[in-house]
């Protein structure tokens, strides 16, 4: 579990979160959405710890992140599965090559060893026989794919997943996404993701949390989002024509 | 210490591939290490090989033989008196009879005049030959080897008879395929029976054998005056095997000043030559000549360190989001400068390695054109190797050191 305390971040004096409070479970899907720079890439950034909160707690199944120092801090990252935009692979080394690199990084684990864990990764995406492939013969959605399996690799406790559908289309964003919640049941994983697709919120999103301008405006299921009376949230989940069609009261 | 390893494995395998894949730009940049290098070693490798040639030609003189000269050698450093020097008698035939007498450092000695004149064998002529006239004992003080036949005994040279060695050069244009052993060449207007052919000495300094005939003192002096300064008549004196140079020549001032009658205050009418003074002279000649090859090549190869430089900001530029998905997977700060450091040093090697092939292949054709022995020696292979590395070590550094030290924030954000 990870609990963010009164967390609050500003660029150039300008907030951009503000007193954030909020639990991402173990074992479910945590979403995080938001317009465009309401700061859900700020919070995401400030839980890894590549942007330093300037106040407010971040704690890692009750370890203080916010007050860990530089080894301690590592300790950590090594828990963390990171799945990024795009899916961020290295474009020169294959499959196997960008799946190794973790845990060539934060492991001492032995040659078969890593090789075993690369196989039962890609067999856990349901890619097969990519091994020796560069990800530049690989599509869209079996990128997405390799780069969730590089993210288990390191059999990480929290997983973070900035925008894991971006640029796919919806059959395959659904499959990534429903992916993502399996692995997080399956693992017991903790997992975040930064998103603004409503499919995937009404697909996989166990928790939800909405920021606005920075603020935290409502938390809840994906089967509650749709009822919910928050002005602003509605504003955003009935944005489109489809959405305001399948549910005319809003 | 294995994971260091596995790491540091792991940067080189993302350089290599980056060099790989942007070929034309590995090519481009490296033009300028491959001129500096292809020039600095290029120079070494002419100086080396010229070097090489000059002082086996000087050792062929004998490191402990000493030329009794009407003039000094030397002048490489500073003013050469000869106005002091062009009324000295030159040394004569007699003197060395008289320096074997007295002396009991000299092991053996030589008597030498040479002059040019035309050389014959049935219709083939070679007009200006070099003739050299030795007394016995040549061939103990004067390191040469045979390719044929024998040098003249101490009988054939205290007779004065009508023998010869050749120079190979020589032998081979005057009896094109045949064997000049035993055969009759005409000098001065006499038959000359070839005894021997010298072994090919090669570009010399000046005193290769190759384009000579060597005749016995007393047959040449009956057609020329060998105590007349215009045939430079010299003296050559090898000590006994372990007196120094320097106790034959206090030795020799001695006997010379006295066989010359020279009162205590007159300065000698002699010099006594030395091959180290050559040496000694050869070194500042090669050691400005390797400096200027230094400063030419020098510059070239500092412009390829600036295209190096130049070229690794722009991979760190271009490979920002790489960089921050590496860090953001635990990539270490180190890993991100080895790996940056070894693209660096990698291309520089190449381009020194291509600089290298090509100095290789000019000295092979410069050695099969001209028949002059070049060669890229192990040493300034090694050399060139090391240059190129230290200069992409120092170019690549700074371009590595910002993309170990980028905020993997601001990487991150340039992904996807």
């Amino acid at each position: 579990m990870i609990r963010v305390n009164h967390l609050w971040k500003e660029f150039n004096r300008k907030p951009v979160l503000k007193d954030i409070s909020l639990a991402f479970e173990k074992g479910k899907t945590n979403l995080v959405i938001g317009q465009s720079g309401s700061g859900k890439t700020v919070l995401m950034k400030c839980l890894v710890g590549l942007v330093e909160a300037d106040r407010g707690n971040i704690y890692y199944d009750d370890r203080d992140f916010s007050a860990m120092g530089f080894k301690e801090r590592r300790a950590i990252r090594k828990e963390l599965g990171m799945l990024f935009q795009g899916a961020a692979l290295f474009d020169s080394l294959t499959v196997e090559e960008n799946i190794l690199f973790p845990l060539n990084m934060f492991t001492t684990m032995t040659k078969g060893e890593k090789q075993k864990r690369v196989s039962f990764c890609l067999d856990r995406v349901d890619l097969h026989n990519v091994h020796h492939l560069l990800p530049a013969e690989l599509s869209g959605g079996m990128k997405k794919r390799v780069a969730i399996a590089r993210a288990i690799a390191i059999k990480p406790k929290y997983l973070f997943c900035d925008e894991p559908n971006s640029g796919l289309d919806p059959p395959t964003a659904i499959l990534i996404d429903k992916l993502i919640s399996e692995i997080t049941a399956e693992f017991n994983i903790t997992t975040v993701v930064n998103t603004h697709d409503l499919n995937s919120v009404m697909e996989i999103g166990d928790c939800v949390a909405f920021i606005y301008k920075g603020e935290l405006w409502w938390t809840g299921t994906r089967h509650e989002i749709l009822h919910s009376s928050n002005k602003e949230l509605n504003h955003f989940v009935y944005a489109t024509e489809l959405m305001r069609t399948l549910n005319p009261g809003k | 210490m294995i994971l260091i390893i596995k790491l540091i494995k792991e940067g080189a395998m993302f350089a290599v591939n980056s060099v790989i894949a942007n070929k034309l730009r590995t090519v481009l940049t490296l033009l300028g290490i491959t001129i500096g290098i292809f020039a600095i070693i290029s120079v070494f490798s002419v100086v080396d090989s010229i070097e090489r040639q000059v002082r086996a030609s000087i050792a062929s003189l004998g490191e402990n033989v000493v030329y009794i000269q009407k003039w000094p050698w030397g002048g490489f450093d500073g003013e050469y008196r000869w106005w002091d020097y062009v009324s000295r008698p030159v040394p004569q035939l007699s003197e060395l009879d008289e320096i074997m007498r007295r002396s009991v450092t000299v092991e053996a000695a030589a008597f030498l005049a040479s002059t040019s004149r035309r050389v014959e064998y049935l219709n083939t002529s070679i007009s200006n030959a070099s003739i050299v006239g030795v007394s016995a004992d040549y061939d103990q003080v004067r390191n040469f080897e045979m390719e044929d036949g024998r040098f003249f005994s101490a009988l054939e040279s205290a007779a004065g008879r009508n023998v010869a060695v050749l120079g190979y050069d020589l032998a081979e244009n005057l009896f094109t395929g045949l064997d000049p052993i035993g055969r009759t060449v005409k000098v001065f207007g006499h038959n000359v029976v070839v005894v021997g052919v010298f072994e090919k000495e090669g570009m010399g300094f000046g005193n290769s054998h190759d384009d000579t005939m060597v005749l016995p003192i007393n047959f040449l002096s009956q057609f020329i005056n060998v105590s007349q300064d215009r045939f430079s008549p010299f003296i050559m004196v090898r000590a006994y095997p372990g007196i120094p140079n320097a106790e034959m020549i206090d030795e020799i001032t001695g006997v010379m000043r006295s066989i010359r009658r020279l009162p205590p205050v007159a300065d000698n009418n002699f010099s006594l030559n030395e091959t180290s003074i050559l040496s000694e002279g050869f070194d500042n000649l090669f050691a400005i000549i390797g400096m200027a090859g230094w400063i030419i090549g020098g510059f070239s190869i500092l412009v390829g360190g600036f295209g190096i430089a130049n070229i690794m900001f722009v991979s760190v530029r271009e490979r920002t989001s790489i960089i921050g998905i590496q860090k953001a997977l635990g990539a270490k700060n180190y890993f991100v400068l080895w790996q940056f450091l070894f693209e660096a040093v990698l291309l520089s090697i190449m381009g020194g390695s291509v600089g290298l092939l090509l100095v290789y292949a000019g000295t092979a054709a410069v050695t099969s054109i001209f028949e002059i022995d070049f060669m890229l020696s192990a040493s300034n292979i090694l050399l060139g190797i090391n240059v190129s590395a230290i200069i992409g070590l120092v170019s690549g550094f700074v371009p590595a050191w910002t993309a170990s030290r980028l905020d993997p924030v601001e990487a991150i954000r340039s992904t996807g």
